[in-house]
């Protein structure tokens, strides 16, 4: 199945190539590959749009999911694939606050690219039904990203370290 | 685009041209064979006939105005109507309403050093990057796609919802490298919009790619024995490639709205210019 990438706003020179090679390895480790994937590239004014919207918070953000299923299936999903018509096959739509999050790393001097991947997995892992809300949804959510950038970080020699780090409750 | 509209074009003279030749055969082939009390083809013509005549008893011909038509007073030899007369009014009207929303009188200019020929409704942009030529061809004709106006909302006007016109041409981006015998051309569109969220918002991207062919330098004509890409069902990690590709020669997103605006302006720029010339041909002063 495919992740369709879309980029929307002419505020940062996106590379595109790179964003899908690393977001399709993501994929692939986190063994989602069968499903369909949004992701949609926004600028601050868009990306504070629909959060203002969908969460009544009238700013920008770096990274809003949007689940095709309930909270509840969480990994469960992943061992539903020969269950599901192929037309259900999706995982949702991730929008990138792209403007939001190279301001970020410009500030904290990292690498933009890397955020990007790093915001996308988190993102990724609230469609599979990840929170942060409590003490252990947040443990669960890191343990998830953290495995799945382990080997991320070892087929590329990347040394990426989970978002939910940043949201110790 | 060049190669889809010379298909066209050809599509549309073989198709006339079958037609207009079935057109001729038919009622020849008929009329020897058909009696004299066949209905098929003679009430028509005898109708036609009779109307064309003159004399007494004879009814207004079908080919005589019904209008009184005024006096030639400007030599020209030409048809001066009362539709006419109204017809410069209502133009001169519109001309003026045209002129007053428009945005600009001169065209926009890109970011990025792009230079622009104009040929009437065909537009040329180029630039050189690292040695590299890249032009951007489009034309404004058939550019404003349809608009479906929406029902006002309560309490809102309908003139509020009146869509503004924007023209999105198909535009052909042709990339030379230096002393080599074929250009890389990339034909493409700025799709309609998927659908959204409900919230007013597109989620297309703002241009697409639809096809990618090799082509001989210098020459006008598409090479139709040419591979020519297209991009419907093409890898999704290739097609980025060749995004970043024109990116890279200044044929990104922020482009790719600059081009709206200046093929707006200059799609308005001639459509004013038309009613100028449409007026004068029917007045003819």
């Amino acid at each position: 199945m495919s992740l369709v990438l879309r980029n929307l706003q002419r505020v940062v020179p996106l590379r595109r190539a790179r964003l899908r090679h690393d977001v399709e390895l993501l994929r692939r480790i986190a063994r989602i590959e069968k499903f369909d994937l949004g992701l949609v590239c926004v600028d601050n004014r868009r990306i504070q749009r629909i959060n203002s919207i969908y969460r009544r918070i009238n700013m920008p953000t770096d990274v809003l999911s949007f689940p095709f299923y309930e909270a509840s299936c969480c990994d469960n999903l992943t061992s539903l694939t020969s269950d599901l018509p192929r037309d259900e096959l999706n995982l949702g739509d991730i929008f990138l606050g792209v403007e939001y999050i190279l301001t970020q790393c410009q500030e904290s001097s990292e690498d933009f690219y890397s955020n990007l991947t790093v915001i996308t997995l988190h993102g990724i892992c609230h469609l599979l039904g990840y929170k942060h809300g409590s003490d252990d949804k947040w443990i669960e959510m890191f343990q998830k990203e953290k495995h799945i950038l382990s080997e991320f970080n070892r087929l590329t020699g990347s040394r990426l370290e989970p978002l939910t780090t940043r949201f110790s409750s | 685009m060049l190669k889809s509209l010379s298909r066209i074009v050809s599509a549309t003279a073989r198709i006339s041209s079958v037609s207009s030749s079935s057109r001729v055969l038919e009622p020849l082939v008929r009329s020897r064979l058909c009696s004299p009390g066949s209905a098929t083809i003679r009430p028509f013509t005898r109708s036609l006939w009779m109307m064309s005549k003159s004399g007494p008893g004879h009814r207004p011909g079908l080919f005589t105005t019904c209008g009184r038509v005024p006096p030639v007073s400007c030599g020209c030899g030409g048809l001066h109507t009362e539709g006419d007369k109204a017809f410069v009014e209502f133009l001169s009207d519109e001309i003026k309403e045209e002129k007053k929303i428009q945005k600009n009188t001169s065209l926009p200019k890109l970011s990025g050093g792009w230079e622009i020929e104009l040929n009437g409704t065909e537009a040329k942009l180029s630039r050189t990057v690292g040695g590299e030529k890249v032009s951007v061809t489009f034309n404004i004709n058939n550019s404003i796609p349809p608009t479906f106006e929406e029902e006002p909302e309560s309490g809102q006007k309908a003139e509020e919802n009146e869509p503004e016109i924007v023209s999105t041409p198909n535009f052909v981006v042709e990339v030379t490298k230096p002393s080599s015998k074929h250009s890389l051309v990339f034909d493409c569109h700025y799709p309609e919009d998927e659908a959204g969220r409900g919230d007013g918002e597109e989620e297309s991207d703002i241009f697409a790619i639809r096809e990618v062919s090799f082509q001989p330098v210098g020459e006008s004509d598409w090479k139709e024995t040419s591979y020519t890409l297209n991009t419907d069902s093409l890898d999704w990690a290739l097609y980025d490639h060749m995004m970043d590709f024109l990116a890279d020669r200044g044929v990104d997103n922020t482009f790719a709205d600059e081009l709206v605006e200046l093929s707006t302006a200059l799609e308005h720029q001639e459509y004013i210019k038309f009613l100028e010339d449409l007026s004068s041909f029917v007045k003819c002063s």
